[in-house]
């Protein structure tokens, strides 16, 4: 636990401090949540933890929180140890976009991919931004884990013989 | 991804029919000659939608659901997702349950390690270790089910403990066993570190250092054969994994041999903490009473699957469905390395690379929509497929 402490500090002091606009949460022992004011703060926190080499970006997670909130919320899960650092940020529902991590992480690239595909994010600057698990045909505008995702929708966009 | 048309070079699609294992997949392969120049994946064959299906079931109907995101490591998704539920609820199980959980989940290692050299041994065209691993995978396929009652799928998960319990009638069948298995583990180590042939297949062939492994962004055994200390058994101890610690296994070499090896090493400490827990197992209930509405939270929870470190992210809006359920599979980290690792390697080595990493599509992939169409004229929708489905057992039963 010494250990998953002492991660967690130096990690909430990286962000706390040289990111004065980031807020800071401790939902869970070893957990470690900081929400960003803007994408703009992403690549430069994502850098930073590199340098300081804490962690490595274990996975990325998109959340719907409705859609009345008229936003989308992504995390960025980092392991090290027992600790997991989590950045949150909220992009808007109508074309949200985020930088990609690919430069810093290139293991990033899956996780992008899957995001933008399920959720409808843009994420600019990736090398191949095509359909990873959904197929070919699947139209453009329907983004399958967004809560307002609609079946019968769907259905009316597949006819007969066009597999 | 743009495709290479110059006279030297020829692009090869491998797949979607079981390009390695007998999963689908699809691979174009840029080659000129016979060496590979350029290589590309396609996922999402057997992906499901379970994320998502997630969110319009109970809390206890999900078990029973991940449970079946992959048909060899079905276990160790279901642990994970009530050890984060169980977190969620702050329920705490008995010692016992969390013992049981770890033995399932060793055996569960046995047979996925078992069954992947087999088909590494086989991708190779050593159908003769195949068939040995194949027939002592037997082993412990008895035993899980002397234990459960079902080969795969064990279901020893419920929210709140587990189902079986080991009573001290089987514990002399499961020792007899795992000391056979042992045995036979010697003899595959000496195997594929002597056989001059399969080495010719596996030495320095797929090789990664540690630095591209963890650039890869690889996990679990394939990142240890690279000597990534990185094992989430021994860095955050899930269950009972403090009370019956695991040893490391790791190998420097980093190529298709230290993968192999560093797999077969793995069984010894899953041999080792099975015959502990079989002679300390704590006592205790093996359920404790869980809410059906798991209150309001997020939690994150990781574990080492047989295939590597498997993610799970739960958040609970207060009901009786889960608001998000994220998985994130070791296989998908590892399978960007093959393609890098592909290039510059003949195409005849690409399955054994791709075998290598000990690929599960169905952990890949985990959504294809509910409708199901065919060349004809003919498209099955969900409530056909479910009526097909039980009008057949009417008239199987009648």
């Amino acid at each position: 636990m010494n250990d998953t402490e002492k991660t967690l500090k130096t990690a909430s002091q990286l962000l706390e401090q040289w990111m004065w606009m980031t807020e800071v949460t401790r939902p869970e022992p070893n957990r470690l949540d900081a929400r960003l004011k803007t994408s703009d703060d992403l690549i430069p926190i994502v850098a930073g933890l590199r340098v300081i080499r804490l962690g490595y970006l274990c996975a990325i997670t998109g959340l719907d929180p409705g859609l009345e909130s008229g936003e989308l919320e992504v995390l960025y899960h980092f392991c090290v140890g027992e600790a997991v650092i989590t950045l949150r940020l909220n992009v808007p529902r109508q074309d949200g976009c985020l930088p990609s991590l690919c430069e810093i992480i290139p293991s990033a690239e899956v996780f992008e991919r899957e995001l933008q595909e399920m959720f409808g994010i843009r994420i600019e600057g990736l090398r191949n931004p095509s359909r990873l698990y959904l197929p070919d045909d699947w139209p453009e505008d329907v983004f399958p884990l967004r809560k307002d995702f609609d079946q019968d929708k769907l259905r009316s966009y597949v006819t007969l013989g066009d597999c | 991804m743009e495709e290479h048309k110059t006279a030297q070079s020829f692009t090869v699609p491998i797949g979607p029919q079981h390009p390695a294992l007998k999963e689908p997949s699809h691979f174009r392969i840029t080659v000129d000659g016979e060496i590979v120049k350029d290589a590309y994946v396609r996922l999402g064959y057997a992906h499901r939608g379970i994320e998502k299906a997630t969110e319009s079931r109970t809390w206890t109907q999900n078990l029973y659901m991940l449970e079946r995101i992959c048909g060899i490591c079905s276990h160790i998704h279901g642990m994970t997702y009530c050890l984060a539920v169980e977190r969620l609820a702050q329920v705490q199980v008995s010692a016992r349950a969390q013992a049981i959980r770890v033995l399932f989940a060793e055996l569960e290692r046995i047979h996925s390690h078992m069954l992947w050299f087999g088909v590494t041994a086989h991708e190779a065209g050593f159908d003769t270790l195949f068939m040995y691993s194949w027939r002592d995978r037997e082993t412990v396929m008895d035993i899980l089910e002397e234990l459960s009652g079902n080969r795969v799928n064990y279901s020893a998960n419920i929210l709140g403990g587990v189902k079986f319990d080991v009573d001290e009638s089987r514990v002399e069948s499961i020792l007899d066993g795992i000391n056979f298995l042992e045995e036979r583990t010697h003899y595959y180590l000496e195997v594929v570190s002597t056989d001059a042939l399969f080495l010719q297949r596996t030495h320095e062939i797929g090789t990664m250092n540690r630095r591209e492994a963890e650039v890869l962004g690889t996990v679990g055994p394939t990142a240890r054969a690279s000597g990534v200390n990185r094992d989430i058994r021994i860095e955050a101890p899930y269950a009972a994994y403090d009370q019956f610690p695991i040893q490391i296994t790791l190998d420097d070499s980093g190529d298709l041999k230290a993968r192999v090896l560093v797999r077969l090493r793995e069984l010894f400490e899953s041999y080792r903490v099975i015959r502990q827990i079989l002679k300390n197992l704590p006592s205790g209930d093996l359920t404790v009473r869980m809410p059906r509405r798991i209150q309001q939270g997020e939690t994150v929870l990781r574990v080492e699957a047989p295939r590597g470190e498997l993610f799970y992210f739960i958040r609970s809006n207060g009901s009786d469905t889960p608001d998000r359920i994220k998985v994130r599979t070791p296989t998908i980290c590892n399978m960007m390395s093959v393609i890098k690792l592909a290039v510059g390697h003949q195409l005849a080595d690409v399955p054994m690379i791709l075998a290598g990493i000990d690929p599960c599509f169905s952990c890949n992939d985990r959504m294809v929509m509910i409708n199901q169409s065919n060349k004809t004229s003919h498209r099955w929708r969900w409530e056909e497929l479910r009526q097909h489905g039980i009008n057949y057992y009417q008239q199987r039963t009648a």
